[in-house]
């Protein structure tokens, strides 16, 4: 038994993209213990929901949660906002949503695999993922106006109509993605390095993820059957052809797999819906003041994101709070970090997909 | 490991995919959500669009003649259009591609929001004034 020593990994560390702190207890490269603090980028979103803003402002508040899932928070709030004041959504509108929705899992996944393959030290991939990436931020961009901030999805109905152009350019764009997803899930399966780097390391078993309450990807890595888009009926995915991807294995591997294979699900889902997108309205106006209190589930790109809010008749709401993904996946980082080298943990990190300013709030 | 060999090998020899952007123009998008544009012979002020910005980047102020004048920060916006489609009258708010440039002499946001919520007190009494006069 050697002598315990203390190393730090972050706040600022070069494999993560945002701020969270691990304070790892070591005995010879093994770890004994950890720590965690999440809350770096705490901007009080919560506290001035419920003070500040008006009802109908806050879905523009929230999507400033976090810049990757930026449609997820508002449709989480816009859908619960919704359902208080019993407004119904023209059908155009939610297969807007919904192709907003798919092309931001599809970027949100592609980064998460990009920066595993960088913190695996496969420098060339990264760059490889991240150049497909771009299409999709193309996409995004032609079809809400902005790359990150969509503001598309509001109480009612959406922002923006999908123009016969726009739709056009989507096509062209959507096929070549496709060829390159194709391309980027057989090597992300069949490479040699990748897999002897990743198989068998930061493995979560179908127990501990039952146990730890693991959401999103991670969990379907680990064999889990969990997905809000089958249990939690808030926009049509049944009639888009959504599959459930489910792996047994646990590892990293597996995980950014997991993600290889939901990108393809969700590019055929973006041609189902270019295909067979409704006729009518994008939005119905919203009028009254939202009394009592909703919650709702949303599936994010990185797992479950729960929205519950409160009003009682007034232009502010009483309470508006937001329970993320990342949050729901920290105990089991933590549970799995112990008894695991120090050389395993950057990569164990970041294939969990953290996002620490959805954490933090 | 074949795959991406071939790939970086053909890679050495492409062209680069992203743009050389000072040299070279980096265009905004169509329909990209750039700058609000207020044309003021235009305005009816009844001041919805103060009233749903979210930021607040939109104030009118009160002049004493009970005249309004439109005050817009575009470093403040967060350029969701809700003020164009608040507007009540079509052409007054319109969004324009362009992005608001790099400036070193921002006007003094803060003053002027505390000018304005005075003004609008200071209006506000006067009316009520104005309104109990011919009564009694």
């Amino acid at each position: 038994m050697g002598k315990r020593i203390t190393v730090p990994f972050g706040s600022q560390h070069v494999a993560l993209p945002e701020p969270v702190r691990f304070v790892f207890q070591t005995e010879n490269e093994k770890i004994v213990d950890v720590e965690v603090d999440v809350g770096y980028v705490h901007r009080g979103i919560e506290k001035a929901c419920a003070t500040k803003f008006k009802y109908m402002q806050v879905g523009y508040v929230v999507a400033r949660v976090c810049g990757l899932c930026a449609i997820s928070h508002t449709l989480g709030y816009v859908t619960a906002l919704e359902r208080l004041m019993g407004v119904e959504v023209p059908k155009r509108a939610l297969y807007l949503r919904l192709l907003v929705s798919e092309l931001d899992r599809i970027h949100s996944h592609l980064l998460a695999m990009g920066h595993t393959a960088e913190v695996a030290g496969y420098e060339n991939l990264f760059m490889q993922t991240f150049r497909h990436r771009e299409l999709v931020m193309e996409m995004l961009e032609l079809l809400t106006g902005n790359r990150v901030q969509f503001d598309f999805a509001c109480p009612g109905g959406v922002n923006r109509d999908l123009t016969p152009e726009v739709e056009k350019v989507l096509r062209e764009k959507l096929k070549v993605l496709e060829e390159k997803a194709l391309w980027l899930r057989d090597v992300y399966e069949n490479d040699f390095s990748l897999a002897l780097r990743w198989k068998g390391t930061g493995v979560v078993t179908e127990e501990m993820a039952k146990e730890m309450n693991v959401v999103g990807p991670p969990a379907r890595a680990a064999g889990l059957k969990t997905d809000v888009r089958a249990e939690f009926d808030y926009l049509p995915f049944k009639e888009v052809g959504y599959r459930m991807v489910v792996l047994k294995g646990g590892s990293i591997y597996e995980r950014n797999l997991v993600r290889a294979l939901e990108v393809l699900n969700s590019i055929e889902m973006c041609w189902n819906i270019l295909d067979g997108l409704p006729e009518g309205d994008i939005k119905v106006p919203v009028k009254g003041l939202p009394e009592g209190e909703m919650f709702v589930r949303i599936e994010a790109p990185r797992g479950e994101l729960f929205y519950y809010i409160r009003g009682s008749k007034k232009l502010i709401l009483d309470r508006v709070r937001i329970r993320v993904p990342t949050f729901a996946n920290i105990p089991v980082m933590k549970e799995l970090f112990v008894g695991m080298d120090y050389a395993d943990v950057p990569a164990t990190v970041i294939s969990f997909d953290p996002c620490l300013s959805c954490t933090a709030r | 490991m074949k795959e991406m060999l071939i790939e970086t090998i053909k890679n050495l020899f492409s062209k680069p995919v992203t743009v050389k952007y000072p040299q070279e123009p980096s265009p905004p998008p169509p329909n990209y959500r750039g700058l609000i544009v207020y044309k003021e012979e235009l305005c009816i002020f009844c001041t919805k669009c103060e009233m749903v910005c979210p930021p607040g980047a939109i104030r009118f102020t009160y002049q004493e003649d009970g005249s309004k004048k439109f005050h817009y920060n575009p470093y403040l916006c967060i350029y969701c259009g809700e003020c164009v489609r608040a507007c009540p009258k079509p052409g007054c708010l319109t969004q324009v591609e362009e992005i608001a440039p790099p400036e070193s002499s921002v006007p003094d946001w803060d003053e002027l929001e505390k000018r304005a919520e005075e003004s609008k007190k200071a209006f506000l009494k006067a009316k009520a004034v104005a309104k109990k006069k011919p009564g009694s």
